[in-house]
């Protein structure tokens, strides 16, 4: 089924909703705008009862400059089909409530707190509507309205933060953080607990929100890139293509094909890097230093790899707007697929060992368990969606770049029969998110070695003339923890006017207050690495 | 064929000018330029190593002061074997440079060894400075260095290159410094993000919390200035902005060696010694 055929289906579907929506379609999008902020529940409800869609992301933009509003934009998106759904409603700036969904979608809640932070507009429903990103900053600060400068100094009274109580006999409070006992980032993790069991969990993050979001509208969007590689160390790669294919969408450039094919190496190359990091990661908050020795050299040559083709351990300085700056040759490829299949070998005995050891297996398996509806509730994506069943991927269901041109051995009907079996089978525990990211391991390396020759093409071209000021783009990728938006208006003369960054995490976060329950606090650490989450990424 | 005449009456004269040099070690130039002082790993900008030029170089010495690994890529030159003939220059004037230095005494045998490898090509090895680092932990610590590593809001990308220090690969524990859980039982603080001012309050407890003396080394290009973040709403622009920094490491992200060399350099700077 090709985009309009799509798009058709979803537009003959509203209509019954209500015909007198206003609809716009482009590609893989419809944008209904909402004559009234209060339809928007009834759409919602509307939405859940007749598609299988799932919100991706709520983007507030300070639009008084314009039209005197702010605008409300929810996105929707399917996992079947490759299809974007944008419900638009504008607020009236004196008037500062809009309508909270968090009883139809309950992942909602986060990105209302995150507008009630940046913007000062109250989800007026929403329960649970304390600071999320800005700490010690005062009551009446709302850094992404276009009246805050961005160098503004701060001052006034402080918001206040509490943590739900959790009382009753034998009630412990563990607090964690921010600042932890091992290399990682910083956050506050609240254990409530019974003897050892975690009974409740709260987590409050936002320590490393450095204001990227407001930064990026005052930069010009050519640095943006650099910018969008630092959002997370460790996603460079897929947010800077995120960020390049939603200008690029806005500009109506077509990249060269080598280009497509540099990024998508690079992206899979950063997958893999990662994957193995993790599991190393699983394997030494478990106690089994040797299985994490061995993926971590594996990690490391992975690096090496990357510092070889980019000049960047971590892959930054890939990507520009239309196209990339590094260049892949058929000799590096060559290279790539060498040392691939040397870290495989390696890869693939040491996944043999760890399947044999019992001691490995049984405390991976039945820890951190989740549930799945939960896991539909909050809206996961990637490897933690995958462990429980739920296929979200954006390389399959919105093909980006040069995924739809690799040939892939096709799928006999016995393989997806047995894939979906498998798929069922998912409990949601350590375990499956381990073994998840195995086949995403495996899955790249096909990936990979279905590139045997580079496209003879331009690295790159130039953007031309002016982009159209207040047009805007959606930028998607799949990094190695799951789907990634960005979400880009141009303002005038090429400058950003508003930059949306959903990442993996952001969706992600809210499961690990579930994953621990009923779990003891000494196997927080491995459900927690089992998620993958970045803290940078979350808190922007 | 004879002598010229002025030096034999010198001879017969017996009565000498002073001829000693004053203050040797200063005089350099009274060496002449072509004197083959001091052999050198000093590569050129395009020089490549491979296994072809490796062997001819391990071939040219008399002394066999070269060697050539051939797994690491890597060119060794013992300079307390090398009898100064400068037949490596002839065959390879792209790595091999000479000059008339002198000052080449060393207190251990083993720093007469030159190391050029393909994947440091400047500077020292990750190998040689964590020997060094060693040595100057030993004397001053005895044994053992205590980092604690602080992320006040960066995007991972320095703590991707901080935990690779502890891979097998780079093993820093070798060199006796461990990663410590807590800011009390740490010498230095490492210290990373532009800091973002949700980390303000918990940056400087952990200061506060690191017992005296301490170090404080600044890591990354966001630590040292704020990076691209820069001194925004939600930035400070630079760890410094907030305590007290002995040592900026730049880069996004410094690699390996260069973390291991700003950490010698803080306690080379130290007034721990």
């Amino acid at each position: 089924m090709n985009h309009k055929e799509t798009t058709k289906k979803y537009y003959l579907e509203l209509e019954k909703f209500d015909s007198d929506l206003k609809k716009l379609e482009s590609n893989n999008e419809l944008h209904l705008s909402l004559n009234d902020p209060y339809q928007l529940h009834d759409l919602c409800e509307f939405l859940k009862k007749n598609f299988e869609l799932r919100l991706l992301s709520i983007i507030c933009s300070d639009e008084q400059k314009l039209n005197g509003k702010f605008k409300i934009r929810h996105i929707f998106g399917s996992d079947v089909d490759d299809f974007f759904l944008f419900v638009i409603s504008s607020i009236d700036s004196s008037h500062i409530y809009f309508p909270s969904i968090y009883d139809v979608f309950p992942s909602s809640i986060l990105y209302e707190r995150e507008i009630n932070d940046m913007f000062g507009l109250i989800a007026k429903e929403n329960p649970n509507i304390k600071p999320l990103i800005l700490h010690d900053f005062p009551n009446d600060v709302f850094p992404l309205r276009k009246n805050f400068k961005l160098n503004n100094i701060v001052q006034g009274n402080l918001k206040q933060f509490e943590f739900t109580p959790i009382t009753g006999e034998g009630v412990c409070e563990i607090p964690v953080g921010p600042i932890h006992a091992g290399i990682i980032e910083p956050g506050h993790f609240r254990f409530s607990v019974v003897g050892e069991t975690i009974i409740n969990l709260e987590t409050r993050l936002g320590y490393t929100h450095k204001g990227i979001e407001k930064l990026a509208e005052s930069m010009p969007i050519n640095d943006v890139v650099f910018l969008s590689e630092r959002i997370s160390g460790d996603e460079s790669v897929a947010n800077s293509v995120a960020f390049c294919q939603a200008v690029e969408k806005i500009a109506q450039l077509t990249i060269p094909k080598k280009a497509q094919q540099i990024r998508l190496l690079f992206a899979e190359l950063e997958r893999i890097y990662n994957h193995f990091g993790t599991m190393g990661g699983i394997l030494a908050d478990i106690g089994f230093p040797y299985g994490a020795s061995r993926l971590n050299i594996l990690k490391e040559q992975m690096m090496q790899l990357n510092e070889k083709l980019s000049g960047s351990r971590i892959l930054f300085g890939i990507n520009q707007i239309g196209g990339v700056k590094a260049n892949i040759t058929d000799e590096m490829l060559t290279c790539i697929h060498y040392v691939l299949d040397d870290a495989f070998q390696t890869f693939e005995k040491t996944f043999d060992l760890l399947k044999s050891n019992s001691s490995v297996m049984d405390r991976l398996r039945n820890t951190g368990i989740i549930e799945k509806q939960t896991a539909r509730d909050f809206g996961l994506v990637g490897i933690s969606s995958r462990c429980i069943g739920i296929e979200t991927d954006a390389r399959h269901t919105h093909p980006y770049g040069y995924y739809p041109s690799i040939n892939l051995k096709q799928k006999t009907p016995r393989e997806t029969m047995e894939h979906q079996v498998e798929l069922q089978k998912q409990i949601g525990d350590v375990l499956s998110r381990f073994m998840n990211r195995v086949n995403d391991l495996r899955q790249s390396k096909n990936i990979i070695d279905s590139i045997t020759t580079m496209e003879n093409d331009e690295l790159s071209i130039q953007m031309n003339g002016e982009l159209t000021p207040y047009s805007s783009g959606l930028g998607y990728t799949e990094s190695h923890r799951g789907e990634t938006l960005h979400w880009v208006m141009i303002g005038e003369h090429n400058s950003i006017f508003r930059y949306k960054i959903r990442t993996a995490s952001f969706s992600n976060w809210p499961i690990i207050e579930h994953a621990v329950l009923n779990n003891i606090v000494a196997d927080f650490p491995v459900i927690n690495k089992s998620f993958d989450f970045s803290y940078s990424g979350n808190d922007l | 064929m004879k002598k010229n005449t002025g030096k034999k009456d010198h001879f017969i004269d017996m009565s000498f000018e002073p001829t000693t040099i004053k203050n040797p070690l200063k005089m350099d130039d009274s060496i002449a330029a072509n004197y083959r002082g001091y052999v050198t790993l000093d590569p050129n900008k395009d020089f490549i190593l491979n296994d072809k030029i490796g062997k001819i170089l391990e071939n040219s010495c008399p002394t066999h002061a070269i060697t050539y690994q051939k797994d690491d890529l890597k060119i060794n030159l013992d300079n307390g074997k090398c009898i100064l003939c400068g037949n490596c220059q002839v065959k390879s004037p792209e790595l091999i440079k000479i000059t008339n230095k002198f000052d080449l005494a060393k207190k251990r045998r083993d720093d007469l060894i030159e190391t050029f490898s393909m994947s440091v090509p400047f500077g020292k090895t990750y190998d040689e400075l964590g020997k060094e680092l060693k040595n100057k932990i030993d004397k001053i610590f005895g044994r053992s260095l205590a980092i604690r590593e602080i992320d006040a809001g960066s995007c991972n990308g320095c703590e991707i290159e901080i935990n690779a220090l502890n891979n097998p690969i780079y093993d820093i524990e070798r060199y006796g410094i461990t990663f410590v859980a807590s800011p009390r039982h740490a010498d230095i603080l490492l210290v990373t993000g532009p800091p973002s001012k949700n980390m303000e309050r918990a940056l400087k407890i952990a200061y506060d919390s690191t017992p005296n003396p301490k170090l404080v080394i600044a890591v990354g290009a966001c630590a040292c200035s704020g990076g691209i973040f820069g001194n925004n709403y939600a930035t400070t622009g630079g760890i410094d902005n907030i305590v007290p920094v002995n040592v900026y490491i730049p880069g996004c992200p410094p690699r390996p060696q260069a973390l291991l060399y700003g950490i010698l350099m803080a306690i080379n700077k130290s007034g721990f010694a």
